[in-house]
């Protein structure tokens, strides 16, 4: 099995985008991806389009090809992923696989959402699944966790709350994050309560946005200015099988733990973390996912890091600065 | 408004809980067990997901513990009531740990490892606004 590399890249201001249509947000993210990688969109081998609500806000199907032309690109394989909240890197993950595997030089991923309409709800899965038709919604799913993981461990909701102060902080450095004033602990406890013990501004809001990655084999990225070498992808699925732990997530364990394998490197070789924070809980546990600290030993790293200690649970812990998604939001994409 | 009554109202989905013609009897969760592999399933899947075998159709159980919850404050989906509480609960019977509401009379006094038992109730409606059954959990009291 062969690599890739990362090409380019290119991303919107996340925010309320009420003139711009899902198209318009894909193609501008996709074209400043283009720029970036100062390749020539002809020789774009495969395009993967992400997006989870178009088709129930919108009924829109097969809209990544309407995007890709929007750039002049037409005849070649697009391919529409759905995959929830996971569709954005599950579009990365093919796509880096096509090219790893030889079959094209150059893939191009593009991701859209345009969640700021209001016939968006909260997020569940649909009408079939048993689960949701009972009143699940993701956000519970979340809010079990965080109240499993207060009932184990010596954790407060105030120290799960941080990781949003956090989070906001890092937000203002960011020009495309859609929310960039600064938090204190006490506006996000006193925020309403969405599902106990999550506030809103413990929950990622809803935006439009849209983001795009181009990929390419490794004789592309010898010509390429800045390529940024992909030393892993991992996509997996959770179990269905009883019982669900809600406090050590097994699937993302796995998941981290298989990147790990296939890149050669562990937890201790890691300088910067862009972590996905659906919400305040979910940051936290990816943390001990990703080995960086032990079980219940996430939320006292994240209070450690706002309160500017570099090492906490023995690891030096750096995040970038694209605040994640809560303040640059997460939907899907 | 009086209690519809349960012979009036269709449950939210079909095989999942059983319906008593009267208040004394427990209902009961519906699910499947695999006869060779000896494995209970919630809901009772169309085939035995470890030898792919045909599924019996079993109770898998009707009162547990609390293994977590949540209570949703913003606007409920399927017509619930707002707030209403959500959470998973493992049973005692087989050990499954299942997804569940909770009675809306109990939300506020809901803790984990609580002992509850299954309830039925008109909770939520379709498409056509009309109610629908659906199981939901009660806190168990210390009886005397």
């Amino acid at each position: 099995m062969g690599s890739a590399s990362i090409a380019g890249v290119g991303i919107i201001p996340f925010g309320k985008h009420p003139d711009k249509t899902l198209i318009d947000l894909g193609a501008e993210a996709g074209y400043r991806a283009i720029k970036d990688a100062g390749i020539d969109p002809m020789r774009i081998g495969a395009g993967f389009f992400a997006n989870g609500m178009a088709g129930r806000l919108f009924g829109d199907s097969t809209i990544g090809q309407n995007i890709f032309w929007e750039l002049g690109i037409n005849k070649i394989p697009v391919i529409n992923v759905e995959n929830a909240c996971t569709s954005g890197s599950t579009a990365f993950y093919l796509a880096y696989n096509m090219v790893a595997a030889g079959q094209v030089e150059i893939a191009m991923v593009i991701g859209a959402e345009k969640m700021c309409v209001p016939q968006s709800g909260l997020i569940n899965s649909g009408e079939t699944e048993l689960d949701t038709r009972m009143g699940l919604i993701a956000p519970a799913g979340f809010a079990m966790r965080a109240a499993r993981y207060l009932m184990e461990f010596e954790c407060t909701p105030e120290q799960i709350a941080m990781v949003a102060v956090k989070n906001r902080q890092h937000a203002g450095l960011n020009p495309n994050a859609q929310f960039q004033t600064p938090l204190t602990l006490e506006q996000v406890m006193a925020s309403p309560m969405i599902v106990d013990p999550l506030t809103r501004l413990q929950c990622c809001p809803i935006a439009d946005g849209a983001s795009s990655v181009i990929i390419c084999s490794p004789d592309i990225a010898r010509r390429i200015r800045k390529p940024v070498h992909v030393a892993s992808a991992i996509l997996c699925t959770g179990s269905y099988g009883n019982h669900q732990d809600m406090v050590v997530w097994e699937t993302d364990a796995r998941g981290c733990r298989l990147a790990y394998e296939k890149a050669g490197i562990g937890p201790e070789d890691i300088d910067v973390i862009e972590c996905h924070d659906a919400f305040t809980i979910s940051e936290i546990l990816h943390y001990e996912a990703l080995g960086l600290c032990g079980p219940g030993e996430g939320a006292r790293v994240g209070l450690a890091h706002c309160m500017g200690e570099d090492k906490a649970g023995g690891l030096k812990i750096k995040q970038n600065r694209t605040a994640g998604f809560m303040y640059f939001p997460f939907f899907i994409n | 408004m009086g209690l519809p009554t349960k012979d009036n109202i269709q449950p939210f989905a079909p095989d999942i809980f059983t319906l008593p013609p009267d208040n004394e009897t427990q209902p009961v969760l519906l699910g499947g067990f695999c006869p060779e592999c000896r494995d209970y399933f919630f809901p009772a899947p169309r085939f035995c997901p470890e030898c792919l075998g045909r599924i019996e159709k079993k109770e898998v159980g009707s009162k547990g513990k609390i293994y977590s919850f949540t209570v949703v404050r913003t606007p409920p989906p399927f017509g619930l009531p707002s707030p209403y509480g959500i959470g998973y609960i493992t049973l005692r019977q087989t050990g499954l740990r299942v997804l569940g509401l909770f009675d809306p009379e109990d939300i506020d006094e809901l803790k984990i490892n609580a002992n509850v038992a299954l309830s039925v109730k008109p909770l939520g409606c379709d498409k056509n606004g009309l109610p629908q059954l659906r199981p939901c959990f009660a806190l168990e009291t210390d009886k005397e």
